[in-house]
């Protein structure tokens, strides 16, 4: 079976890692689209810092919002743990992903063994801006919370005002039962994510938990939009000191969201080569820019339009991988659950390092 | 390989007298004088002082809280940003990489990071494993969490809670316990909103004090080297330096370590309500053998506060600068703060930094003092060198508090106090002493046989610059700083403690998890695999 392609035609590993490190080597502006576990993440952070490029995550668009969150404003947080083990109270907000409902249905089927130790009881605050949530809010038996028409951002503003005994223009459904249950529980938890809502939104819904923690105690559980994109943001902050979207112009690492979109890039044609990176299988490098395109990607074939395919495996599938984990909050060694030949993305990466002139070893 | 630095004058207390002599370095170890032999190497250090690399026993230097603060931070990184460098990653504001060049690039070779919570260790093993050239450590931290709690609120056998910390710092690879305000980060999930020695977690029934003094027995009688390092209750508050005063009683002739202690150093008099309580507790330290401290020095800038003290961060919210923060309630001993602050050189900052000078200056004994700023949270360990230069000049003392608050300056006794540290006081202090305390006997001096981590300083009368850039930096014998900058890379290891878990706990711990996380316990430990680094291990002995 083929693992290297040049244009369509398959080569040996040997020949694909000289042809793609060419097109490195005389590039004047790369882009990288990272989509890998840990050690991917940082081999390919330690290539665009070699080669003066940029970096996103796949899912740049949705991180970016998230990492906003924390930039821009920070707020109070718990742990998913935490949360199992010592929350009656659990208030999703609007939608969250469907990779994390087996999380809460798993707290669903559990009861608090700390704090107020009560049963467990869920609300849901949704909008007009996130209609599928409320399919999923059902099978919790959360009591919705929604303002006609509003959207998330808006019900969660007159939630705060409310909570507050300030006067608001509508009102939201359940709202009395609601404050009820946050007098009585001893640590409400809230539920996000950065697929929940705009940004001034999960700020606002920052707002409402610090004022309730002025007299009480609540907090917050971010469950990521995409694990891998957040494990990508941490791994990013300690090896450059900046989440994605961050570029090596004149060799010092620069975070802007705005600047090193890549995507953007790739469509002004600010960028000539992207360095497409998908370990997670069934994905295509997303349209628009015509620049020449490198993919390293768990595949079987060519990716479409590439000048050189690598298939690389799939972390905690085809190799041992390092992932963040929304189920404990942090990461965690992830066996490899099929163990393959697929070399890992971090291997392929610093072969391409060391086949570039110079042919210094990444530092990792 | 063999190097000879010759023309040096050595300055290595535990192995006598400061005097011109050679160093000889074999394969990276420190030899005797080669007889007859060519030496690969020759440096000719003439004009320079020798020292062994020094170790920097407190500096959150990597690990969930403090990543989280460069996320909440990146505006601050700028600041951070140093001159192009040719190794890799090395510019990149606050990073891991640049943490071991820094740190590196003024001679220190080993450093600690304090404060691990045992879940999120891989977490801060995989940014440890990220800081060149250095050894690191860890502390795991113990105290909040429901395990520990649970034990001691059930009377369980002291065995019990001696497997339970053997099986934490061997699961996580730390080289010690630490304990975070003991009991308030559970108390304040059930809106505790102070908590003092005698204060008793409502969940449990237990005060802090009896937390503090069980974990210090159970590393004391496991013959954990580091004596339990506590970080104790009511940091940064006017009055707390009755709480360490007490804390330090509560030794009661078992080695204990208390973090930070400038951030203890107040009283409640004058007009503000704050004032230095350092005279008293020096005296304190100094007539109690059994305690060490480190200062947790202030000087004056922007920094971030970094800590798992989240009942206090939780309260320095409103003091916030700039106007943004992150709180964490975590697992048992996770979570914490995030606070950015600007220690401003008015009433309060005055007051701050002259207490840590204080306090370093009039606890006698240079064995037990440790040189540290906490950083980032007193100051990034980068103002090390100025710090040095306030110690052995008792004139650079003088000419910076003239800039300073001089309301707050009469509070002190600094101005009297004209004791200036000598290099052999300086060396017993960043070197000898933390080797001691942290039961590394490999390092800390220049002796034949330990690792050839050795640090050159050009001697000038500027005390700050000499200690900023060494001339010359050795990493087990590997030059590996010239003239203040970091030549080449390499990977130093984390060391750690290696203790064989009791088969018992493991399986009482796996039913824990599987009960109260419906997690198996292989969510919750890794492979040394997992780090991608060859070895990135080195275990030190227990004390028998």
């Amino acid at each position: 079976m083929s693992v290297a392609w040049v244009g369509s035609q398959p080569v040996s590993l040997t020949d694909a890692i000289r042809n793609a490190a060419k097109l490195l080597g005389s590039s004047r502006c790369p882009v990288f689209t990272l989509d890998a576990d840990v050690h991917g993440t940082r081999s390919a952070i330690a290539l665009a810092e070699r080669l003066g490029g940029a970096y996103d995550h796949a899912m740049g668009e949705v991180l970016a919002r998230e990492v906003a969150l924390f930039t821009d404003h920070g707020g109070m947080f718990t742990t998913p743990g935490e949360a199992r083990r010592r929350s009656s109270l659990i208030v999703i907000v609007g939608d969250i992903p469907a990779a994390h409902h087996d999380l809460l249905q798993a707290w669903a089927g559990s009861q608090p063994d700390l704090g107020d130790r009560h049963k467990r009881s869920w609300f849901h605050i949704d909008g007009a801006d996130t209609p599928r949530a409320a399919t999923f809010a059902r099978k919790l038996k959360a009591t919705p919370l929604r303002a006609e028409g509003q959207s998330l951002g808006s019900v969660l503003g007159v939630l705060r005002a409310g909570l507050q005994n300030r006067a608001t223009a509508v009102s939201v459904s359940n709202f009395d039962r609601f404050r009820k249950a946050l007098a009585g529980a001893l640590f409400p938890v809230f539920v996000f994510s950065g697929a929940s809502g705009e940004a001034p939104g999960l700020v606002m819904l920052q707002g409402l938990i610090a004022d309730l923690n002025k007299t009480g105690r609540a907090s917050s559980v971010f469950l990521p939009a995409d694990d891998d994109a957040w494990g990508t943001a941490l791994t990013s902050l300690w090896m450059t000191g900046f989440p994605p979207r961050t570029g090596f112009s004149n060799s010092l690492p620069s975070y802007d969201p705005g600047r090193w979109d890549i995507q953007r890039m790739i469509r002004d044609k600010e960028a000539d080569l992207h360095v497409w990176m998908s370990t997670r299988g069934g994905e295509t490098p997303p349209k628009g820019g015509r620049i020449a395109l490198i993919s390293l990607s768990k595949t079987d074939a060519p990716t479409p339009g590439a000048k050189v395919t690598i298939s690389v495996g799939k972390p905690g599938i085809d190799h041992d991988a390092v992932s963040y984990s929304s189920r404990i909050g942090t990461f965690r060694a992830v066996p490899a659950g099929k163990p393959s030949e697929l070399p890992n993305i971090s291997s392929i990466i610093n072969r391409l390092a060391e086949a570039l002139p110079g042919q210094r070893a990444l530092p990792c | 390989m063999l190097i000879r630095l010759t023309g040096g004058e050595v300055v290595d207390p535990v192995n006598g007298a400061t005097s011109k002599r050679d160093v000889w370095i074999r394969d990276g170890v420190l030899a005797d004088a080669a007889k007859g032999e060519k030496p690969d190497e020759i440096h000719d250090v003439s004009g320079c002082i020798v020292m062994a690399g020094a170790i920097d026993i407190h500096s959150h230097i990597g690990g969930g809280n403090v990543n989280t603060a460069r996320l909440l931070l990146p505006e601050h990184h700028r600041a951070h940003q140093p001159r192009p460098a040719n190794t890799p990653l090395s510019n990149a504001g606050w990073s891991t990489f640049q943490t071991g060049t820094l740190y590196a690039q003024m001679g220190f070779t080993t450093v600690v990071e304090p404060a691990m919570p045992p879940y999120t260790a891989l977490h801060t093993h995989l940014e440890l494993a990220d800081i060149p050239i250095i050894d690191k450590a860890t502390l795991a931290i113990l105290g909040n969490d429901d395990f520990t709690l649970s034990l001691l609120r059930n009377n369980k056998s002291t065995a019990m809670l001696d497997d339970y910390i053997a099986w934490v710092v061997g699961s996580t690879r730390a080289l010690g316990v630490k304990v975070i305000n003991a009991g308030a980060a559970a108390a304040f999930k059930e809106n505790v909103r102070s908590f003092s020695l005698d204060d008793v977690v409502p969940e449990y029934g237990l005060s802090s004090r009896k937390i503090v003094k069980s974990l210090q027995a159970s590393v004391n009688r496991l013959g954990i080297p580091h004596p339990l390092h506590v970080h104790a209750n009511n940091l940064g508050i006017a009055g707390s330096a009755d709480t360490a005063a007490a804390t330090i009683a509560a030794s009661e002739g078992v080695p204990m370590h208390l973090a930070h202690l400038q951030f203890y150093g107040y009283g409640t008099g004058g007009k503000r309500k704050f004032s230095s309580e350092a005279a008293r507790l020096a005296e304190a330290v100094n007539g109690n053998p059994d305690v060490t401290i480190d200062i947790g020095q202030v000087m004056f800038g922007q920094t971030v506060t970094i800590s798992s003290d989240v009942m206090r961060q939780f309260s320095a919210i409103g003091n916030a600068n700039p106007k943004k923060t992150v709180i964490m309630d975590g697992d048992g001993n996770g979570g914490g703060g995030i606070v950015p602050y600007r220690y401003k050189q008015d009433y309060y900052g005055s007051l701050q930094w002259a207490v840590g000078l204080e306090l370093f200056l009039l606890i006698d004994d240079p064995w037990r003092v440790f040189f540290t700023t906490d950083h980032p949270n007193g100051a990034p360990f980068t103002a090390y060198p100025e710090l040095f230069e306030l110690l052995m000049s008792s004139d650079a003392r003088d000419a910076k508090s003239t800039e300073l608050n001089a309301t707050a300056l009469g509070m002190t006794t600094l101005a009297s106090v004209r004791r200036e540290y000598t290099l052999e006081e300086i060396a017993i202090m960043t070197r000898a002493a933390p080797a001691k305390l942290l039961g590394l006997k490999d390092r800390g001096h220049l002796g034949t046989g330990a690792i050839a981590d050795v640090a050159v300083y050009r001697k000038g009368k500027d005390i700050a610059k000499m200690f900023r850039e060494a001339a010359l930096v050795f990493k087990n014998g590997d030059l590996v700083v010239k003239n203040g900058k970091v030549t080449h890379y390499r990977f130093g290891k984390t060391l750690r403690l290696n203790p064989p878990p009791d088969k018992a706990m493991v399986k009482r711990m796996q039913a824990f998890h599987e009960e109260r996380y419906g997690l198996s316990l292989d969510w919750f430990t890794f492979p040394d695999s997992a780090i991608h680094r060859e070895d990135p291990f080195a275990e030190v002995p227990w004390n028998s």
